[in-house]
């Protein structure tokens, strides 16, 4: 089971800022989930500056975003959340995404809309 | 005009389009602050030595040279020195209530949050908020304003309660034509001046209350003005303490007769102390200013069709507001800082008006008197861009 570094090394390999983004939108926008998920406020992770849905579906999670880079960062989130093993999952924290280099793509709003992403998927 | 300001020869990479927001600083500004904290902290008011009285006559000299500035009367019976504008909206809206009972006020459905909740949220039920709509050009429609007040008959009082220019049409509204309803309808009038007061020259005579922050003029944070009309003095003020008073005994005050009484406690006086070399620059470049900004309200009008975004509304002063049409505000945000380009995005503390012209908030680029032509257009290439970028990702993925 990979750890998050190494599941997305290619990001990790970019240097320029704007590459990483397009990489990152474009992982969210071509990585279709196999299910939709529903946009019902149960499903709504709060303290995002833009809207963002994740749903538990036959064992995986699975998101929605409004915004593409908040999609695509999600997206990597929860693809990688759902191959992890549980301690993997039980250890994962917004500190582990800054503490490997992802801090300068996290604005502080969105650092806590992806620090309360990563506390809702622990309840799922 | 930008040599003036030493953050862009500090930081030459960086293109500015915040200024709505807060402005960079004047360099007399730094220096005088500096010097300030430095060299001369001392109190203000009846210290009765030398370094005291310094902070005295900087503090007289900064409220004698704003009257010259927007060429008022008696600035020392009109000139509060307060936070900013927050603080002069709300203690506008309080010596509105506790000198009158009960009344309507009418508010630009246009305005920033800090002109609207010390209405809505007083807890007054006695005083009931209307808003007022804005015409098919985005401005305040007056005649929705007269209109109304016409169906306000009964009101004990009226107040109007407006912003010279909104923070994200940057349309200028119709201050003369604001200020003869008032008058006709014996109203009160509030007038939020943040973003036209390092823009434009205004005649602010005759507006019971006038208010702005120092640090979108070129100056310092943490310190604003509320201009009053006199006959506010013959009202209590809202907050008492020291140096709003000229005598305390156990059971009686006798206040202050000019604005001071409304300066309870020390004021910024770091940040007051730069307001002369601040203000005597703002009298001899105004027209430079203004001239300037109307310049680029030129440009970004005739530009913004080129780009793949709708613009809320044309500009008057200092701001556009856009709406992409692919992705959110916030992605456009943070590419756009990527390449250094700072600007704002989101509901911008007027979320009563974002939500009538956007679902998800905008993007703000907002220019200073030091913005270059060729900073507004790399922003509206890059924004091309960045939308170019997004509609290949969002075709790749369907």
């Amino acid at each position: 089971m990979l750890d998050f570094q190494d599941m997305f090394s290619e990001l990790f390999e970019l240097e320029d800022q704007l590459d990483k983004y397009d990489w990152i939108i474009e992982y969210g926008a071509v990585a279709k989930p196999v299910f939709s998920v529903n946009k019902l406020d149960v499903n709504l992770v709060r303290g995002c500056t833009s809207n963002l849905w994740i749903e538990k579906i036959e064992g995986n999670i699975y998101c929605y975003g409004e915004s593409l880079i908040v999609q695509g960062i999600a997206s990597m989130i929860c693809d990688w959340h759902n191959q992890a093993s549980q301690k993997q999952q039980m250890d994962f924290s917004l500190n582990i995404l800054t503490n490997i280099g992802l801090a300068p793509l996290l604005s502080m709003g969105r650092q806590n809309g992806v620090a309360n992403l990563i506390a809702k998927i622990k309840t799922l | 005009m930008r040599d003036y300001f030493p953050f862009f020869k500090r930081k030459q990479d960086i293109t500015y389009l915040d200024s709505a927001a807060t402005s960079q600083t004047l360099y007399t500004v730094a220096e005088d602050m500096r010097d300030f904290m430095l060299d001369h902290k001392s109190n203000a008011h009846r210290s009765g030595n030398s370094m005291g009285t310094w902070v005295d006559q900087q503090y007289q000299l900064s409220k004698e040279l704003i009257g010259k500035w927007l060429n008022l009367n008696k600035p020392e019976k009109r000139i509060v020195f307060n936070s900013g504008t927050t603080q002069g909206l709300n203690d506008a809206a309080q010596l509105i209530m506790s000198a009158m009972s009960s009344g309507v006020v009418f508010i630009g459905i246009d305005s920033h949050h800090s002109l609207i909740l010390p209405w809505t949220q007083s807890g007054n039920s006695k005083w009931k908020v209307v808003f007022i709509e804005l015409d098919k050009d985005g401005r305040l429609d007056l005649n929705d304003l007269k209109t109304k007040m016409k169906l306000e008959p009964l009101a004990v009082s009226k107040v109007i309660a407006v912003n010279a220019v909104s923070n994200v049409l940057g349309l200028v509204n119709d201050l003369d034509g604001i200020k003869k309803i008032a008058l006709d309808y014996a109203a009160v009038s509030v007038i939020d001046a943040s973003q036209i007061i390092s823009k434009r020259q205004v005649n602010f005579s005759g507006f019971d209350f006038v208010a702005w922050s120092w640090h979108k003029v070129y100056g310092p944070m943490g310190l604003g003005c509320l201009l009053i009309d006199p006959v506010w003095l013959n009202f209590d003020p809202v907050r008492s303490g020291g140096g709003s008073v000229t005598r305390v005994s156990i059971d009686s005050v006798t206040w202050q007769t000019n604005a001071g009484k409304f300066e309870s406690g020390t004021q910024n006086l770091a940040a007051i102390s730069a307001l002369p070399r601040l203000v005597e620059w703002l009298i001899e470049h105004q027209h430079d200013i203004e001239t300037h900004d109307i310049s680029l309200a030129r440009i970004i009008n005739d530009h913004i069709s080129l780009a793949q975004f709708t613009p809320v509304s044309k500009t008057d002063s200092g701001l556009l507001c856009l709406d992409p049409v692919v992705g959110s505000v916030e992605d456009y945000t943070m590419m756009l800082d990527a390449k250094n380009i700072m600007i704002r995005s989101g509901k911008l503390c007027a979320e009563p008006l974002i939500t009538q012209v956007s679902n998800n908030g905008l993007l703000r680029l907002s220019w200073g008197c030091y913005t270059t032509k060729q900073e507004i257009e790399l922003a509206l290439d890059s924004l091309g861009e960045i939308h170019a970028r997004f509609s290949r990702h969002v075709q790749r993925a369907v």
